[in-house]
């Protein structure tokens, strides 16, 4: 339940507009990021708002992500096939090529009421402890700035439920305790962020 | 980390939780429950940024890393003898040369084999928990996952083809905890395999069979307790002439930057308690747990290292590359610090005694830690080390997954 929407026939569609090879600048995309870019978007600026951007992540926090799709310690339909035949060299090679994309100015607005709020309860519960003060991730630790709404709420509620895997328990047991209010608030919050 | 691992993380937090959330039900507002690394940390460390660095679970390859700010004393060099293999701590080295390598946070070890210069990293077993042990002894290869201990006869004959695991002993971890229970494995000068069970927090009392050393007779199966009252030990060995068994033992965080030191110790006797929960660096009560009790009730350490530098690997040196001065000293791959706002250690320290034995510690192997203020503050870890039959120096670096060999030329 990672909330990948998008269905497999426009995957595939996806996959066969980048193999024709159109005018779109495919010698600035290296070749295994192609795939990626279908869900996640030019450049890693998911458009989508159940996908998670890739653009501007530390780039230790996707490739760790991939390992634990490849490894079957974090489950998805749709990623877990994708990671299964990476080898840890092509998850190094995705992971920089995206932390060096530039993430888009959000296209999200923060409800007036959530802004203050939305600081309040990052705050509250040590979100900026970890992902940093302005939300933008460091080291294996992800962005949520600017982050896809739906995608977060997913995430946290994901953690809540103790479905998704977490490297060393630390979201799980930070999720605990956020109510659902919360998670729609944060997510609403979050995915405003621009850069600082 | 296995799903496995995952579970356990999940069902400690269950467990931790289950208690807060009665609680949250009665105050909405209740914090939430900490992860095993943030127990202990006192109101005012609440907002605290300092936290535990994830390795490169992928593994990081030396041309992206300034392998040349390593520095060695004179007439040493250091060199990269291995990469590929990520994860990689704890070394043992089989009879035909082949390098033995566990790892902590994900589920494999490594087999690394010489062919003609150039080091081949295989990935012998896979989908352990926490192999994180390792020790080979005429031809078998045993392994410390999380909860027991296996062996592979014949290892080094199967390297592509590794036999099933017999079990040594099981149930080492019978509650299924978070904490400290990956394992440090070494064989004894009496034929008995020795290893850690740690702490299952940061600071809290230990059950009967935690925070101690133990061994189990390979042959019977049957354990003992050796040595009890130690936080986390995840690097001993035995002194070449004595035969006593030295060990580092990692103290308890979040009392803040300098205290307590992290440590070596030296055991004269078995039942021996170095302190924990109650004493911390032979001289420092606990806060908490050492309330009512006295240092004077505990063997102190032999020597403190510093504080949170996190001593993992440790072996006496008795190769003979080496100048002659360095023979029986101790080499430390110290592998901290996270839990202190200026970072210390990520080096590999040298131990060596005057002629009282009176130990004096300096750093050997140096260039790890880039900028001290930083996040991260380094760009490698040293995690264990290992004498190689010509008397060079292995140092893993479980953040890379890299092998690092240092040698002698002379002056």
């Amino acid at each position: 339940m990672n909330g990948f929407s998008r269905s497999p026939a426009a995957l595939a569609a996806g996959l066969s507009f980048f193999a024709a090879g159109t005018a779109f600048a495919a010698d600035e995309v290296p070749r295994k990021a192609e795939a990626c870019i279908v869900c996640h978007g030019m450049g890693g600026n998911a458009t989508d708002p159940a996908m998670p951007s890739l653009a501007g992540q530390p780039a230790q926090s996707i490739s760790m992500q991939l390992f634990m799709f490849r490894e079957s310690n974090r489950k998805d339909p749709q990623m877990s096939p994708m990671a299964s035949s990476l080898s840890n060299a092509d998850m190094n090679e995705l992971a920089a090529y995206f932390a060096k994309q530039k993430p888009a100015s959000p296209s999200h607005r923060t409800a007036p009421e959530n802004a203050a709020e939305g600081r309040r309860l990052a705050e509250q519960h040590h979100c900026v402890q970890c992902h940093g003060p302005a939300l933008l991730g460091l080291q294996h630790i992800p962005r949520l700035a600017g982050q896809q709404p739906a995608y977060l709420k997913t995430q946290l509620r994901a953690f809540k439920a103790r479905t998704r895997s977490d490297f060393d328990g630390t979201m799980t047991s930070a999720a605990q305790l956020l109510s659902e209010k919360d998670i729609d608030v944060l997510a609403d919050y979050l995915s405003g962020l621009g850069a600082p | 980390m296995s799903p496995a691992s995952f579970r356990r993380l999940v069902s400690l937090a269950a467990s931790v939780l289950a208690g807060a959330l009665t609680a949250a039900a009665v105050q909405a507002q209740a914090p939430a429950a900490a992860p095993s690394w943030q127990q202990g940390r006192s109101a005012e460390q609440d907002k605290s940024t300092l936290h535990p660095f994830a390795i490169e679970v992928t593994g990081k390859g030396a041309k992206l890393l300034p392998i040349d700010k390593l520095k060695v004393p004179a007439g040493f060099k250091v060199e990269v003898w291995a990469e590929g293999a990520p994860g990689a701590r704890s070394m043992s080295l089989g009879d035909k040369g082949t390098v033995f390598v566990g790892t902590r946070q994900l589920k494999d070890v490594y087999a690394i084999v010489d062919r003609g210069g150039k080091r081949e990293v295989k990935v012998l077993l896979k989908g352990l928990e926490s192999p994180n042990g390792i020790v080979f002894s005429k031809g078998t290869l045993y392994v410390a996952e999380h909860h027991r201990i296996t062996r592979y006869d014949g290892i080094e004959g199967s390297l592509d083809n590794p036999p099933a695991a017999k079990v040594v002993i099981d149930g080492l971890d019978p509650q299924n905890q978070p904490g400290h229970f990956w394992k440090f494995l070494a064989l004894g000068p009496d034929g008995k395999l020795y290893y850690n069970v740690g702490s299952p927090g940061n600071i809290v009392m230990p059950s009967y069979f935690q925070a101690s050393i133990s061994r189990v007779d390979p042959k019977s199966g049957i354990t003992e307790t050796y040595v009890q009252g130690v936080r986390n030990s995840v690097g001993f060995d035995w002194h070449p002439k004595t035969k006593e068994l030295w060990f580092t033992n990692h103290a308890r965080d979040w009392l803040g930057d300098d205290s307590p030191n992290d440590t070596l110790h030296r055991v004269a006797k078995k039942g021996t308690h170095f302190g924990y929960p109650y004493c911390h660096q032979g001289d420092t009560l606990d806060p908490e747990f050492g309330k009512n009790r006295s240092c004077k009730e505990f063997t102190p350490p032999t020597l403190k290292l510093g504080a949170h530098v996190a001593p993992i690997g440790m072996r006496f040196y008795t190769g003979k590359m080496f100048p002659a001065e360095y023979q029986n000293n101790i080499f430390i791959a110290l592998r901290g610090s996270w839990n202190r706002t200026i970072k210390q250690g990520y080096n590999v320290t040298r131990v060596s005694f005057d002629a009282n034995g009176k130990p004096k510690m300096e750093p050997f192997l140096t260039g790890f830690l880039q900028d001290e203020k930083a996040d991260p503050p380094m760009w490698g870890r040293p995690a264990d080390v290992m004498v190689m039959r010509d008397g060079s120096l292995l140092v893993s670096d479980d953040h890379n997954g890299i092998i690092y060999r240092v040698s002698y030329a002379g002056k």
